[in-house]
């Protein structure tokens, strides 16, 4: 089959929005259907959007047998088969609106061009044969806002095989771009709080140099140099790996993220118990307290206390792991899965 | 600096500007800046759809990106305030084919207003880039004569210069690239079945639709030569395409007036390999030189059934012209160090 995979993108930024269409590709490939991957630009200010809609409104894919569109505004290309696998709005416009993000006016105008991008969002998604989205809160949103149903498709790490468990060290690692909302220094905080010996790996580049500093400010102040280390790079496939393998369990812990992120997935495959906290949003979809890892209060002292019992009770943490490893399988989070679906 | 290569892309089609685009940003890269390729979706049919696609180029927005190198029509009409052109293609049917006749514009007011619309976008996208260059002197004409731009030519450097060493000179004539009706393999093969029987001919490329490789197989049928025709038509790796070429007699590359040197005549001069083109041929013209780098021919099978002889015959000739090539080649001076810097000027 000739499928077209379109997505916006911003020239020059990888990430996971990148991901989950260059993944998808390969194994399309590997199927033997015939792919054309479609990025296109998109800024999302309230000026600029709606010519730049009228741009996806425009394109022709004829000679594609079915299209599977997913950052936005790539929904709005037209095409007899159309699949979606939603990753997400243009947020400000919908649940960010009463938000520090929104950055323009709650005025006449942008209230307006918020109706009219809703309405033609609406038009664009009930075109679609059918829609998948990343997690339970996209499909909600989708709901809410558009008042359209879509199932949920949970998008797989490449290559899960590579990842798997040597064992349990005394360390527990994050390894995420070091950004605020991920919350790095929440978890070098909470050590500062552990009356175990356990330990913790952050590792991961940053979009600039300040928050990585304050980490290291911050560690340096608590005087935890001896049992936290960060490195601030972007770590090789293979050093990831290795750290999945060696550690003891694995954190992630944005701030009311969409999706339940790779990070954890991939912890996952490796057999490893999860640490998040009750607010980081989809990251809740996959981990259950006290299952296959633990859900904490976003406080230092109550993460503390969940790093301490990973320490301490390797047994427990041990069966958790495999329990991530089986929660992948409840929730479908494979390939096999996934092509089924979109091709469905 | 962030480099973005804007391209056109019809879909589930690949082809040299896809793959000059690929070593171009290959090449930025390796002068030490981030490069990336927007690919544009493009359907030239029908053409009552290309003013959409034209206003869809229009209405990108970039951002992150400190300078643009474009193409192609439409991709080059994409808004940036640091745009060079590197010119492959017009909307050729709008200019030098509709005046042949060779359009798929409509007859009459419908297709001269649309004529109108690509010139006046065209010469707006060109009036508002930092540097004009073309792929060859005849794009740099037609520009000139047609848009009243100038522009610098600037060819297209080999790709993959490493895998065309050259070899002995061989019994057969090479025929490479895609198979098509512009391309003219059939005059290869009409030429052939007036030439002598130990004239040979390996044509091989990718076929642009099954019904082209379909011809040409049945053409080798009708006319008798499939103990003398050797046809290849996968998708060829790269390496297995140079080994043909490396150990031809010489090159035939016959395109109806192509615009650039042509990928085929290029690899094969730097191999010094003798080439043969036909005079309506366009840009091959700057590589084959009649007597000196090969042969050009009319293009018609009684005039290129001698040339076909030729080469076959005489080995020394076929070398001589076929280091004559070769010398011409690397006198241009066409390498992607220099091709990067000046793009980005």
């Amino acid at each position: 089959m000739k499928i077209a995979l379109c997505s916006s993108f911003v020239p020059f930024l990888y990430g996971g929005a990148r991901n989950i269409v260059e993944w998808l590709q390969t194994m399309l490939e590997k199927e033997g259907h015939q792919v054309e991957r479609i990025y296109l630009p998109e800024i999302d200010g309230p000026d600029l959007l709606f010519q730049q809609m009228a741009a996806f409104r425009w394109i022709d894919l004829s000679a594609a047998d079915r299209v599977i569109c997913f950052r936005p505004q790539s929904h709005l290309i037209r095409h007899p088969h159309k699949i979606l696998w939603f990753i997400h709005h243009v947020r400000v416009f919908y649940d960010l609106w009463d938000s520090p993000y929104r950055g323009f006016e709650d005025d006449v105008r942008h209230r307006g061009l918020r109706d009219a991008l809703h309405q033609a969002d609406t038009v664009a998604l009930r075109e679609a044969r059918h829609i998948f989205t990343n997690s339970q809160v996209v499909s909600d949103r989708l709901q809410q806002f558009n008042g359209i149903g879509s199932e949920v498709l949970y998008p797989p790490v490449f290559d899960a095989e590579r990842f798997h468990s040597r064992g349990l060290s005394d360390e527990i690692v994050y390894v995420c771009r070091l950004e605020h909302h991920k919350r790095q220094h929440l978890l070098v905080e909470a050590m500062a709080h552990t009356r175990t010996p356990v330990r913790l790996r952050l590792c991961g580049s940053s979009s600039g140099a300040g928050y990585p500093d304050e980490l290291s400010q911050q560690i340096t102040r608590l005087g935890l140099q001896d049992r936290v280390i960060l490195e601030n790079r972007w770590i090789t496939e293979e050093e990831k790996v290795a750290y999945l393998a060696d550690c003891l369990a694995a954190a992630y812990l944005p701030l009311d993220e969409d999706s339940y992120g790779y990070p954890s997935v991939e912890a996952s495959h490796a057999r490893k118990a999860l640490l998040t906290t009750s607010d980081s949003g989809g990251v809740l979809e996959l981990v259950r307290d006290g299952d296959n890892g633990f859900v904490a209060e976003p406080t230092p002292v109550a993460l503390a206390q969940a790093m301490d019992k990973l320490y301490a009770d390797r047994g427990r943490t041990a069966a958790m792991g495999e329990r991530a490893l089986a929660r992948l399988d409840e929730l479908n989070i494979s390939w096999s899965h996934v092509l089924k679906r979109l091709l469905a | 600096m962030k480099v973005l290569i804007v391209n056109n892309m019809a879909p589930f089609v690949w082809g040299g500007a896809e793959e000059l685009a690929v070593h171009l940003q290959k090449n930025v890269i390796a002068a030490g800046h981030e490069a990336e390729v927007l690919r544009i979706p493009f359907q030239w049919e029908p053409a009552s759809r290309i003013p959409s696609q034209m206003l869809m180029v229009r209405a990108f927005e970039l951002w992150n990106v400190d300078h643009v190198i474009a193409l192609k029509f439409p991709a080059y009409l994409i808004r940036h305030p640091k745009k060079t052109l590197w010119l492959l293609h017009q909307y050729r049917q709008a200019y030098d084919l509709f005046d042949v006749g060779q359009t798929n514009l409509p007859a009459g007011p419908a297709g001269e207003e649309l004529r109108t619309l690509i010139r006046n976008a065209d010469n707006e996208s060109f009036a508002e880039s930092r540097r004009i260059f073309t792929n060859s002197e005849v794009t740099r004409q037609r520009l000139q004569r047609y848009n009243g731009f100038d522009a610098e030519v600037l060819l297209p450097p080999i790709n993959d210069a490493e895998l065309f060493g050259g070899g002995p000179v061989g019994d057969y004539i090479f025929a490479g690239g895609r198979i098509n009706d512009m391309k003219r393999q059939y005059l290869l093969l009409d030429a052939l079945s007036l030439a002598p029987p130990h004239v040979k001919l390996l044509i091989a490329g990718p076929p642009d639709s099954p019904a082209d490789g379909e011809r040409l197989r049945a053409a080798v049928e009708r006319l008798g030569l499939s103990d003398r025709v050797r046809l290849d038509t996968r998708f060829l790796p790269r390496a297995t395409y140079a080994e043909y070429l490396n150990g031809a007699a010489a090159v035939a590359y016959l395109p109806f007036d192509e615009d650039s040197l042509g990928y085929v005549t290029m690899e094969a001069a730097l191999a010094g390999k003798a080439l043969i083109t036909t005079t309506d041929s366009g840009g091959i013209l700057s590589l084959v030189k009649h007597g000196e780098t090969g042969w050009v021919a009319a293009p018609d099978a009684e005039a290129l059934a001698p040339v076909l002889a030729e080469a076959c015959s005489n080995a020394q000739r076929a070398a001589s012209r076929g280091a004559a090539a070769r010398a011409l080649w690397l006198s241009l001076n066409i390498d992607w160090p220099h091709t990067v810097e000046k793009l980005l000027r």
